[in-house]
């Protein structure tokens, strides 16, 4: 009998390819309409409502005169730009993690990132009276330390040193919440400073942050550069070690390179507006649908999504509870714990895999 | 070629290969054959540098793999891992794609010679027109040849392949390697496969390795190596071995000595 596999080359057409790719294009561009779309109106809308003429005269050369461009350009505008930034880096950071950890419960505030980030940020502030710079710093090397706590605690659990699935967010879960209690605790033991920080152990998105983006926005496009060039060797991660490593993936070097960019990329997202949670948990798993599992495209959709729904809850906590402002972190956390249930239910309980 | 040269490997305190020297000669398919937990898909692992050794080395034309990168023995020798996950969405012209890693210059991607391989390596396990269909949804048969097809399109001289047939219904454990001996006739690739069926083995393989208990039993052609005899040492069970037509086969009678199941 003939082996049902046939070698005809006359078969080879590369049609459907194109198809998915028309499909990403099209996801692609509505994302970025609909950043653009959410750009402005999240300039416009707010307290008073400002014409698109004032919008766009406040973004190209501002008139110091009219009132209205000056709220844009003061207020509304860094306020954005500071939510497009931990929008973008925080589901960046998502996509990485949940790559890397082959597990869709990973992300900067599950793992123990964001907790240490702001643990280190707060303490460094209440004990040595950190400026804005060494906060940065603070945060960067908290990323590192709650990451790594959170992979000790789940070595410590687990059965083998390849703490993967369930136990790992356990482990983060338990260190953030223990942070979170040491960073209250600083809190709670100074008066006169805990006001100037309880908006911000909350995700605060303000335009009072303004200098920390100018600071660290430079942190945060390079973790970026990093995570596109290494894209492909962390889509075969996903296949698993040992295939990525015979496909020539040298994974221990993608894995501390990846890791490290992902780290300083949502620590200076926490050290710009406090820890934002839940993106970069919500945002991949909205895009994966759309644009499958590799890491190229998701890693750009997560970009534009992240910013689009960063800029929305940022929307939203400043007109749902009008006169008052809601902190965008709050807002966020309000959301986010719903979709958060909803993953574990669909994703998580069904399948044990991505 | 292949050279391993006195390896042994352990887990933990007991031995799982114990001073192993074997050679795997050029354009030939090969299978390897012993019991569970024997030490085959141990062997291939310690082949493709992922376990420490604690005696011996790995030649991979003449050159010691400790020494390899990654991506330049990539660009020598595929591996199938017996159970492979693939991520949901992932479809397989992407998953195709992902094989030739080793071949791109930092940062970019597949020039067109390699989009010709992807074609021709989903041509070649009648995949063509699957490539946007996502791996995860595909049949069983289907997705086994979409890994093949990956290791396919990685274009190396040599493929180790760790059970490909597992799973898969007669007709496709026939297709999988009946195409596996076409790519060592066709284009002259050394292929290491470990296979649980004798009966597949002498149909297919060029030479057999038998192994029991991290040592080798006997190697050599498939015609002289498959006796009864050799069956009885490396399973510890009688077997009739017959000739039917210019092919083995082999049939088990009883388990020889004590009862293994006891």
């Amino acid at each position: 009998m003939k082996p049902a596999i046939i070698h005809d080359k006359n078969r080879v057409s590369l049609k459907p390819e194109r198809k998915t790719d028309f499909r990403l294009w099209i996801f692609f561009g509505l994302a970025t309409v609909t950043l653009c779309a959410v750009f402005i109106s999240n300039l416009s809308l707010g307290a008073t409502s400002i014409p698109i003429h004032d919008v766009t005269g406040a973004l190209f050369g501002p008139d110091t005169d009219n009132y209205n461009q000056i709220i844009v350009h003061y207020q509304r505008l860094p306020r954005t730009l500071i939510a497009i930034y931990v929008g973008a880096v925080m589901a960046s950071g998502g996509v990485i993690l949940q790559t890397l950890t082959r597990n869709p419960l990973a992300s900067t505030s599950t793992l123990g990132t964001n907790a240490g980030a702001s643990l280190f940020v707060v303490g460094g502030a209440f004990l040595f009276d950190f400026g804005v710079e060494a906060q940065g710093l603070a945060a960067l090397a908290g990323a590192f330390f709650g990451f790594f706590c959170c992979l000790s605690v789940a070595r410590m659990a687990g059965r083998s040193n390849d703490p993967r699935g369930l136990s790992l967010i356990l482990s983060g879960v338990l260190v953030s919440m223990l942070f979170v209690a040491i960073t209250n605790a600083f809190l709670l033991s100074n008066p006169m400073k805990r006001s100037e920080f309880l908006g911000w152990v909350t995700g605060n998105i303000n335009h009072a942050y303004i200098d920390r983006l100018s600071d660290f926005w430079w942190i945060g496009l390079l973790s970026l550069l990093t995570l596109f060039l290494t894209a492909r060797p962390l889509t075969l991660l996903l296949l698993g070690t040992e295939k990525a490593q015979s496909a020539g993936v040298n994974v221990k070097g993608i894995t501390r390179i990846a890791l490290a960019a992902t780290l300083l990329g949502s620590g200076s997202a926490v050290a710009i507006c406090g820890p934002v949670g839940f993106i970069g948990l919500i945002v991949p798993h909205m895009v994966r649908p759309f644009v499958g599992n590799n890491v190229l495209s998701l890693l750009a959709a997560s970009v534009l999504v992240g910013a689009v729904v960063c800029l929305i809850a940022d929307m939203g906590a400043r007109l749902f509870f009008q006169p008052y402002i809601l902190h965008t972190g709050l807002f966020m956390d309000l959301i986010g714990g719903v979709v958060f249930a909803f993953i574990v239910k669909r994703v998580y309980l069904a399948r044990a895999a991505l | 070629m292949l050279k391993v040269r006195n390896i042994s490997v352990r887990y933990d305190k007991t031995f799982v290969l114990q001073e192993l020297d074997t050679e795997f000669k050029t354009g030939r398919l090969t299978a390897l054959i012993g019991p569970n937990g024997c030490g085959k898909s141990t062997l291939l692992k310690a082949m493709m540098d992922f376990l420490p050794l604690e005696t011996g080395e790995v030649l991979l034309n003449d050159h010691n793999i400790r020494k390899l990168s990654r991506k330049q023995m990539a660009r020598e020798m595929a591996y199938l891992p017996q159970e492979c996950q693939c991520p949901d969405y992932m479809t397989v012209g992407e998953l195709v794609e992902l094989a030739g890693y080793a071949r791109y210059a930092f940062g970019s991607g597949p020039s067109k010679r390699d989009r010709e391989l992807f074609a021709d390596a989903l041509a070649t396990v009648g995949l063509a027109d699957q490539a946007s269909q996502q791996v995860n949804k595909l049949s069983g048969g289907q997705r086994q040849r979409a890994w093949i097809a990956m290791v396919l399109a990685q274009n190396t001289n040599l493929v180790l392949l760790d059970e490909p047939v597992n799973h898969l219904d007669m007709k496709y454990q026939y297709a999988v390697l009946d195409l596996v001996k076409k790519l060592c006739r066709e284009r002259g690739k050394t292929v290491i496969v470990v296979l649980h069926d004798l009966n597949l083995a002498a149909a297919f393989a060029d030479e057999v390795l038998m192994m029991n208990a991290g040592r080798i039993i006997a190697k050599g052609s498939t015609d002289t190596t498959i006796t009864d005899h050799n069956v009885r040492s490396t399973f510890g069970l009688d077997a009739d071995i017959f000739n039917h037509n210019g092919r083995l086969v082999c049939l088990p009678c009883e388990i020889a000595g004590e009862t293994v199941l006891s």
